[in-house]
């Protein structure tokens, strides 16, 4: 993971903390996000669409489900979209 | 026995019409109402639509619910004709909402983000649902039972529910019913976060798509027959049974298999000792959600079959979903059915689709589009909410044939408690604390006293991470403290007993944290972006709604909010849901949390630094009937004799009338079949406040020879958990569990600003 990803993943983590009352030490970049991981559920995953636009401007609508499975599958693909410019918030 | 109740008044308003004729009319004729919201800032959604009354201007100074609401009952009241109210103590009013003060809330915040100075006090107790029966019982000087239902989308049908049981049971000769909720930020932005919006007028039970959000106020004028008759009021219909299930499923979702919809759809025919084939029309949920559709759909063809002889639709359609108010505008359009003998309409079906209905549902007729005539002598309305709540009613022609389920006269007992607060998270750390003269826990900065809820609680009562990180800390207190009072009274939860176990609730101000959160989300990111996560937590019914997941309950779950004394009343309320439903156990939880918000907002109406301190917790009341009790050979800590309320119409916010405490406390002793001198120790509900202080000490003045305890003194004004603590710690004295000769007969004593008071009696057993 290169620095700009990194600090994107960092970020996808805070906000997951503080959004989905997680506490922050279980959410690596590699656990699984849904399923067997920390488990979150249909609710979740719209706040973590709702969250990617806010933070980096990027659509999640429409992505392949595969990109929901870790922070650093997500992270890779939000640093590689079109739209996104760098961290808004 | 006293038991045929009829409607005797309707009053209606929403986005097809401003009276019960207009929206009748346009119902009939499919009119649909549902077009671009004109009250909440949408740019940014990709859902612009909904069912607004655009003609009603909210009065100045008025919150919009209580507005729209005073707006409806002024038609039903005059509808009803002279006399209702000969004896206002008789006269009840009961109000369901979803989002209560979400105009005033946004209001509020809004000022409040610009500058914390400007926010209104004036504003903050336009906030809570409470306010909105409080308005009402203000505006008629009503005088009886006074409460607002806070069930989210099933609010509206159980509160005509619970009025016809108020009357049953002698409690009032009349309630002014019904549901009050206006369109909102706060609604439009968590239904857009979760997806559940439609972009088009929905089209329930055809494409499926989502819901058109409504707003309006359904008023009834829920009479005694005996009552109606002997004024000569006109008399539309007879309110038969109703029934009340919890899913135990998801806290937005319907369970898929519609079990609980079907509960609660059996129980009413049941309640109304009628059959499925005796029906002719439903007024369906029908909110036009997949997920509701398809579980209510299945749950009614399970129930009703599918030949066509009963029809079926959803008026939704065409007013929009009105959360709260929904099942009062419903029930207002099938008492209209039954009086006009023609049923309203689904509108929304275009050529083509009712032959894809065929295939999923047969010959089931769901009245596409126009009215259609029938013979219209039982209908069904059903309501389903978020918390997994599920409500069913029957209407009925006046004399049209019926055997209502009779009460029982079984004794109820106290079995168990769960007390999450300041003095510990366990009704035993509760009393040896109290029982050692421990100080509880305080808030360095505020200077209130607090609860704290962590991990080691969940793990001990079994709740793991992935279902509390979703709970706002109102939901963790309710949770906690409701599964340690089922194993404090040892009731494992089966299968077997999941429907005959249910929830009575009772909570002031709800989740008014969660609720700040979310509305300053939306007022810093835009409609468009509120959060998903956060919004089911809005609703006041959203802890109950977790308890029942938590730990399976599929019985009754009524929330109930008026003031601080909701948990004393949800205890009151409790015992008499023991004798008229199906429910062996209901766990009366009475629940209010503190916060930063919280403090702020009792700073803002000037309620603090006057001797008041705030705290906050949860504590549950395990109720049980007796043969209950006796076959798993339970321990009765205390005996629930009987309880009383009275109301003195008060401006909001508000303390006052001594003398109406003094009523409510005469009314539960002489239900008691007791006097003041057999009473031997009071728990009172005075708070340091000094104007309820002075109330309290005249309604004592017979009772001077009685102990007093105060356990608002001991941990705090934790409102709805502080009344529901007072009934828990009178119990545990009795019981043994608290030091101190308790004698035999404790009262323990509830008062609401607002004007409500309440007193329960309880023995030892």
């Amino acid at each position: 993971m290169n620095a700009k990803q990194q600090a994107v993943a960092d970020r996808i983590a805070d906000y997951l903390s503080e959004n989905l009352r997680l506490p922050r030490e279980t959410i690596t970049y590699d656990i699984p996000l849904f399923g067997d991981g920390i488990g979150l559920d249909s609710v979740d995953s719209l706040e973590i669409i709702a969250g990617m636009d806010l933070l980096f401007g990027v659509s999640l609508i429409g992505a392949h489900d595969s990109i929901f499975g870790s922070i650093r599958t997500l992270s890779e693909y939000i640093v590689n979209h079109p739209d996104f410019k760098g961290i808004k918030k | 026995m006293n038991d045929r109740v009829v409607i005797t008044g309707l009053g209606l308003i929403c986005a097809i019409g401003s009276d019960v004729d207009e929206c009748f009319d346009n119902a009939l004729a499919g009119k649909v109402g549902i077009k671009e919201v004109k009250s909440v800032e949408h740019s940014g959604c990709y859902a612009h639509i909904g069912g607004e009354n655009n003609g009603f201007v909210t009065p100045d100074g008025e919150d919009r619910a209580s507005a729209l609401c005073i707006k409806a009952a002024e038609e039903a009241v005059a509808d009803s004709g002279e006399g209702v109210f000969d004896d206002p103590s008789r006269v009840g009013v009961v109000i369901g909402s979803c989002v209560g003060g979400a105009v005033s809330i946004e209001k509020f915040y809004r000022d409040y983000v610009a500058d914390p100075d400007k926010a209104s006090g004036e504003d903050v107790l336009k906030m809570p649902i409470s306010a909105i029966a409080n308005n009402v019982a203000l505006r008629f000087g009503a005088q009886g039972a006074v409460d607002n239902v806070a069930n989210a989308c099933a609010a509206g049908t159980m509160s005509i529910a619970i009025a016809a049981d108020l009357i049953r049971s002698g409690k009032a000769d009349a309630v002014i019913a019904g549901g009050s909720d206006p369109m909102s930020s706060l609604a439009f932005s968590g239904f857009h976060a979760l997806h559940a919006l439609d972009d088009e007028p929905c089209r329930p039970f055809n494409k499926s798509k989502g819901i058109a959000l409504g707003e309006g106020a359904g008023v009834l004028i829920v009479e005694s027959y005996e009552h109606a008759k002997k004024r000569g009021a006109k008399v539309y219909c007879e309110v038969l049974g109703s029934g009340v299930s919890s899913d135990a499923h998801h806290i937005t979702a319907p369970a898929p298999d519609g079990e609980g919809m079907q509960a609660a759809m059996e129980r009413s025919l049941g309640n109304s000792g009628i059959k499925a084939s005796d029906v002719d029309y439903i007024n369906a949920h029908g909110t036009g959600t997949p997920l509701n559709d398809s579980s209510e759909l299945g749950a009614m063809l399970r129930v009703f079959g599918d030949e066509g002889n009963v029809s079926c639709s959803t008026t939704k359609s065409m007013v929009g979903h009105c959360l709260g108010a929904a099942g009062s505008v419903e029930a207002v359009m099938c008492v209209k059915a039954i009086e006009r003998g023609i049923v309203p309409p689904t509108a929304g079906y275009a050529d083509g689709d009712i032959s894809l209905m065929r295939e999923k549902a047969g010959n089931f007729d769901f009245v596409p589009n126009k009215g259609k005539q029938r013979k219209v002598e039982y209908v069904q309305s059903n309501n389903y909410a978020f918390g997994g709540n599920n409500a069913s009613i029957i209407y009925a022609k006046e004399d049209a044939p019926r055997k209502l389920a009779e009460p029982n006269d079984e004794r109820v007992f106290v079995t168990g408690f769960g007390i999450v607060g300041p003095l510990g998270n366990t009704a035993e750390e509760y009393a040896a604390n109290v029982n050692a003269g421990a100080e509880a826990k305080k808030c360095e900065e505020c200077g209130d006293f607090v609860s704290s809820v962590g991990r080691e609680d969940f793990d001990a009562v079994g709740i793991k991470l992935g279902f509390y990180r979703k709970l706002d800390k109102l939901s963790q207190m309710t949770c906690v403290s409701g599964k340690r009072a089922l194993a404090n009274a040892g009731i494992e939860v089966t299968d077997d007993n999941a429907r005959r176990i249910g929830i009575v609730a009772g909570t002031s101000d709800g989740p008014q944290t969660e609720i700040a959160n979310f509305q300053k989300g939306i007022i810093e990111n835009g409609t468009e972006k509120g959060s998903a996560f956060m919004f089911p937590n809005t609703v006041y019914n959203a802890a109950p709604g977790y308890l029942s997941i938590a730990a399976g309950i599929k019985g009754y779950n009524v929330t109930l909010s008026n003031g601080a004394a909701s948990g004393i009343a949800a205890v009151a309320f409790a015992k008499r849901a023991l004798l008229t439903t199906q429910n062996d156990v209901i766990l009366a939880v009475g629940a209010d949390e503190d916060s930063e918000t919280v403090h702020m907002l009792y700073g803002k109406i000037g309620a603090l630094g006057k001797g008041m301190i705030l705290g906050d917790g949860a504590t549950t009341v395990v109720l049980e009937r007796g043969s209950s009790a006796d076959a798993r050979g339970a321990k009765k800590y205390a005996e629930v004799l009987g309880s009383g309320f009275a109301h003195c119409p008060t401006e909001f916010g508000k303390y006052g009338c001594a003398d109406k405490l003094k009523e409510a406390i005469a009314l539960a002793l002489a239900e008691s079949g007791i006097t003041e001198k057999d009473v031997s120790t009071v728990v009172t509900c005075s708070n340091g406040t000094e104007s309820l202080g002075k109330a309290e000490e005249a309604a004592l003045a017979g009772l001077a020879g009685a102990k007093r305890v105060n356990v608002k003194a001991l941990c705090g004004e934790s409102r709805a958990a502080s009344s529901a603590l007072s009934v828990a710690h009178a119990a545990m004295m009795l019981g043994g569990m608290i030091d101190g000769d308790a004698g035999k007969y404790v009262l323990a004593l509830g008062a609401s600003a607002g004007g409500s008071y309440n007193a329960v009696v309880l023995a030892k057993a």
